[in-house]
């Protein structure tokens, strides 16, 4: 394999200008420049969309995509179902009760258990 | 080339927008530019179709230029066209880097490329040869950085100065010459063993010296 650092850099150049210089022009026709000019005459004569107000126009949408987005992940958190309630008003009020009749909390009764024979 | 119609149409453009004198002016300098574009497009981008897409696109952001009431007169309206389709073709290139199902040029593009390589070379192993520097460069060119690909391209297809080369890519003269001479090295990497075989040939068929 040899080195391409033996490539002397201006001998390189030379022979690939001599390379580049021999490859002939691709061939044009005459008919396909003329049918080029018709599709440019086209586009000329075609008003141009505005990019400027196209680029405000795509922000603009974006933007309410967005908002309508956000607002309805709100909505769906919003409507989200409550934990079911599986206690009934009686069941409710008679534990209130007993909390109220208590002196202390439920969470002491076990340590009470403890000194208890 | 630049001709009277070109340097003409530099001249007043501004006061002839609007008229038909301005439209058939443009008619005809596209006509003799039209060309010249095109290859140019067609050895950036090695695409038939893209390069006439941005040849269009070239006329049509010239039009539009022109057409400005602040447009001013031009010095050189080739010089400045050039820019306009190296900049096309850049955005081109640069949105085509996203695209990475088509990262090789078409079957088609190569194909003539190959043809047109083999149709100067006087015998079968030269045009084999030259068929497969052709391809070579091809494909080493678009492993060139755009710039070094804008400037492979104008000095070596074009024939550009150093000089205009800086005036078309915006560039300082010295940043040029670092980006040719990058290109260069690139390709000197990529096609070495090219070298070689053409220098040994070249020293085979070499008159002996009694």
């Amino acid at each position: 394999m040899k080195n391409t650092n033996h490539i002397n850099h201006d001998d390189f150049e030379k022979w690939l200008r001599g390379h580049v210089e021999s490859l002939p022009e691709p061939e044009v026709s005459a008919e396909f420049l003329a049918a080029q000019r018709r599709s440019i005459y086209r586009l000329l004569d075609k008003p141009r969309p505005n990019r400027a107000a196209m680029r405000w126009a795509l922000s603009l949408a974006m933007l309410v995509l967005m908002f309508a987005g956000g607002l309805t992940l709100e909505r769906r958190h919003k409507a989200a179902p409550a934990v079911p309630v599986t206690l009934s008003d009686d069941q409710l009020f008679s534990d209130l009760n007993a909390m109220e009749q208590t002196s202390e909390p439920k969470a002491i009764q076990p340590i009470h258990g403890l000194f208890q024979e | 080339m630049m001709g009277a119609m070109a340097d003409s149409l530099g001249a007043n453009l501004a006061a002839m927008a609007d008229t038909r004198e301005f439209g058939a002016q443009f008619g005809a300098w596209m006509a003799s530019e039209q060309r010249r574009i095109y290859l140019l497009c067609r050895r950036m981008l090695q695409d038939g179709e893209d390069a006439d897409a941005a040849t269009q696109d070239t006329f049509l952001k010239a039009w539009q230029a022109l057409k400005r009431p602040e447009s001013k007169n031009l010095d050189d309206a080739g010089k400045w066209l050039t820019r306009i389709a190296v900049n096309t073709c850049l955005d081109r290139l640069r949105s085509r880097r996203w695209q990475f199902w088509r990262k090789r040029p078409k079957a088609e593009d190569e194909s003539a490329i190959l043809n047109l390589a083999a149709a100067t070379a006087p015998n079968a192993e030269d045009q084999f040869f030259a068929r497969q520097i052709a391809q070579r460069l091809s494909r080493a060119v678009t492993r060139l950085s755009l710039r070094q690909h804008a400037a492979f391209t104008l000095r070596h297809y074009e024939d550009r100065s150093l000089t205009e080369i800086a005036e078309i890519l915006n560039l300082d003269v010295g940043t040029v010459k670092v980006h040719l001479f990058r290109a260069t090295e690139k390709l000197r990497e990529e096609l070495h063993d090219l070298y070689f075989h053409d220098r040994e040939e070249h020293e085979k068929h070499k008159p002996h010296k009694p």
